[in-house]
């Protein structure tokens, strides 16, 4: 599999999070639930990596219904408004989406709700502006 | 008229080692042009990238910037007209200041030096909690750890829900689960708000 040509891709809200080493209000970030997350590398939080990540983000109260991943799994995320694709491995747990529930983004007339994965800032700023924040994207396993 | 390879100029204007005039040519210098002529990315996924550096700013010489990266790693990043620089909204080299934090991705050179395409100077996407509300300030707890986030006239925007974003933050609430795009204050536990993010 690969970028946008599997046969169930999710859609949704991606956004971005510092982790590992970092400066500012990053540098207590630590590692991530996978103990591996640095910023610098093409790496992902995905909010059902285990029964207590689950518990903690809850995207069912979303409607949302993501797959058990677990750490290194990987994701093909394909930003809508520049068409681009990056591959990214779990690294983290998050988002929070249950937090933004019904939260909407679009790119011109296409629009996905609910954050359902964060890229670190060198994956997003693969395929978004970093400054956007949030950005409609597909996700494929 | 068709427009040049963003990069093959990126890369051109440093190697040739001399200033840049008249990269209007290249489209819009805003950060998301950038993504739009930079290439696919082909790395394996968790793999460090090449074409990314973040850390702190030690010195600035001319237009290159030397960096000390997070992970002690040293880097010296070429600042040209054509990049896009982000701090709290988009601004001009001048505004870059040795002590501030950044992310920047861009080519790579074969003497190890970035030739960037964008930087975000001091950029923070804060997960955190509403502590308390002042006029012109947010108190937020991030990681255990206090953050005041300052109102920025004319600059800081609140999302709420899946409205579009506003200037009045009078919807916030303490005790709300929000996330906050914006710019550090070096050295301190300050920030300046671009946006804010609550649930509906």
């Amino acid at each position: 599999m690969g970028c946008s040509n599997s046969s169930s891709p999710a859609y949704g809200e991606m956004s971005w999070f510092c982790c590992g080493s970092s400066w500012g209000p990053c540098g207590s970030a630590g590692g991530g639930a996978c103990g591996t997350c640095n910023s610098g590398s093409h790496q992902c939080a995905w909010p059902n990596t285990s029964d207590a990540c689950f518990n903690i983000t809850r995207p069912d109260q979303c409607g949302e219904g993501l797959a058990r991943r677990t750490c290194g799994h990987v994701f093909y995320v394909t930003s809508v408004c520049s068409g681009k694709c990056v591959s990214v491995s779990i690294a983290d747990c998050g988002p929070d989406t249950n937090s933004f529930c019904g939260e909407r983004s679009c790119c011109g007339s296409t629009c996905y709700t609910n954050r359902i994965i964060d890229l670190t800032p060198s994956a997003y700023s693969a395929i978004a502006d970093l400054s956007t924040g949030l950005s409609p994207a597909r996700i494929d396993s | 008229m068709p427009q040049p390879d963003r990069r093959r100029f990126l890369t051109s204007a440093v190697l040739g080692g001399s200033a840049v005039a008249g990269a209007t040519a290249l489209g819009s210098l805003a950060p998301e042009a950038a993504f739009a002529a930079a290439p696919k990315i082909k790395l394996d996924p968790g793999a460090l990238d090449p074409n990314f550096a973040e850390g702190r700013i030690t010195g600035i010489s001319g237009s290159l910037l030397k960096a000390s990266g997070s992970d002690r790693t040293l880097h010296r990043i070429h600042i040209t007209d054509g990049t896009s620089i982000w701090k709290l909204h988009p601004t001009t080299f001048d505004q870059i200041k040795v002590g501030d934090g950044f992310y920047a991705r861009g080519v790579r050179l074969p003497d190890g030096s970035l030739a960037a395409d964008a930087i975000w100077v001091n950029i923070v996407n804060l997960d955190a909690s509403i502590a308390a509300i002042e006029t012109a300030r947010l108190h937020l707890d991030h990681n255990g750890k206090r953050v005041i986030g300052h109102v920025v006239g004319g600059r800081t925007a609140a999302v709420y829900g899946s409205a579009p974003a506003v200037a009045d933050l009078t919807r916030l609430q303490v005790g709300r689960h929000v996330k906050v795009i914006g710019a550090w204050r070096p050295d301190t536990n300050e920030v300046d708000i671009a946006t804010v993010y609550s649930g509906a």
